[in-house]
């Protein structure tokens, strides 16, 4: 698993730059998602309490893995467990992000953009041997003690719910791949989320729970990274359920 | 089992998975599997559970890294029966 030198250089590099700066992208970000979209998590102080009691009670690495309907989910989901300076002065819970290079790699800006805000750009469904690096590139991440959002259905969900057929094996691989590795599974729905789209409806309120556990498996090779992503795909089916359970109720 | 044998099973158990009936008819090894056949990315880890099921083998998330080709997955299988 251990990446050439050069390459955890580039990494370390490009941690500390976002880090350096984060007192400006960070604040930035939560700036547009509060302020300018409106946007609005549910029972937030909860949820944070939660996830901090989470974080100071357990020293394994974490993998986020949430349910994907939008583009700015891996944002929002970063907000909705930190908030803008919590993030910043516990900068490992920032997530490494992995979006596909198509989306934002024809301008530059975006790509510096990017590269300062821990992201690895992938290309889906592209050549294997440059997915692999990709994914090795977050477990030395995760297994150096940041966290990462993988997201459990590879992309954004075409049915607007869990989509098991579509479910990322990198995620279970990932997570097999690092002694005691966790997975955080996050249910992340806006209130006027219907479907799958670009952003969320301004001015939507969004649901979020969250589990933690570790996979487990008695199958080696792919087989096992196979079980572990099933079961966190099944863990966010459970989570899913729950949310309309409670739609219907209330 | 010859390789002419691994060669059909392999295109037999792609077969329920690429989008493209026409290239794998008429594929080779050189037939990329995701690109040429349009196997979903996500399905190629089932294509390859399926091979570790009829040819009674284990794969490493690494050594899957490495088969692109119908040409790869003969490789892959001949090196572990």
């Amino acid at each position: 698993m251990s990446l050439p030198a050069r390459t955890r250089f580039s990494l370390f590099a490009q941690r500390e730059v976002g880090r350096l700066w984060s007192v400006v992208w960070v604040p930035a970000s939560v700036f547009v998602l509060s302020v300018i979209m409106r946007y609005r998590i549910r029972d937030v102080r909860d949820l944070r309490r939660r996830f901090r009691t989470l974080v100071k009670e357990t020293d394994k690495p974490i993998v986020i893995c949430p349910n994907h309907l939008t583009m700015v989910d891996s944002a929002l989901v970063a907000w909705a467990l930190g908030g803008p300076w919590w993030l910043v002065f516990h900068y490992r819970w920032v997530p490494w992000n992995l979006p596909e290079y198509h989306n934002f790699a024809s301008v530059w800006v975006s790509r510096v953009a990017a590269w300062a805000t821990k992201c690895i750009p992938i290309v889906r469904g592209g050549e294997r041997d440059q997915v692999s690096k990709v994914l090795k590139r977050i477990q030395h991440v995760v297994s150096r003690g940041d966290t990462a959002i993988i997201f459990a259905e590879g992309g954004r969900s075409r049915t607007g719910r869990i989509q098991m057929e579509t479910i990322a094996h990198g995620m279970g691989r990932i997570i097999n791949s690092i002694p005691d590795c966790h997975a955080l599974c996050v249910y992340l729905r806006g209130d006027r989320q219907d479907r799958w789209s670009t952003i969320p409806k301004r001015g939507d309120s969004f649901y979020v729970d969250f589990e933690v556990f570790r996979p487990e498996s008695e199958n080696s090779g792919m087989r096992r990274s196979r079980d572990f992503a099933v079961q966190i795909a099944d863990r966010l089916v459970q989570l899913e359920e729950k949310y309309f359970a409670r739609q219907a109720t209330a | 089992m010859d390789q002419d044998e691994v060669r059909a099973k392999i295109v037999e158990i792609i077969s329920t998975y690429a989008k493209d009936k026409e290239a794998l008819a008429s594929a080779t090894d050189d037939t990329n599997i995701l690109e040429d056949l349009k196997v979903n990315s996500a399905r190629l880890v089932d294509v390859i559970l399926d091979f570790e099921d009829a040819f009674d083998i284990e794969v490493e998330d690494e050594d899957a890294d490495k088969v692109n080709t119908i040409g790869d997955a003969l490789s892959l299988i001949a090196a572990k029966i």
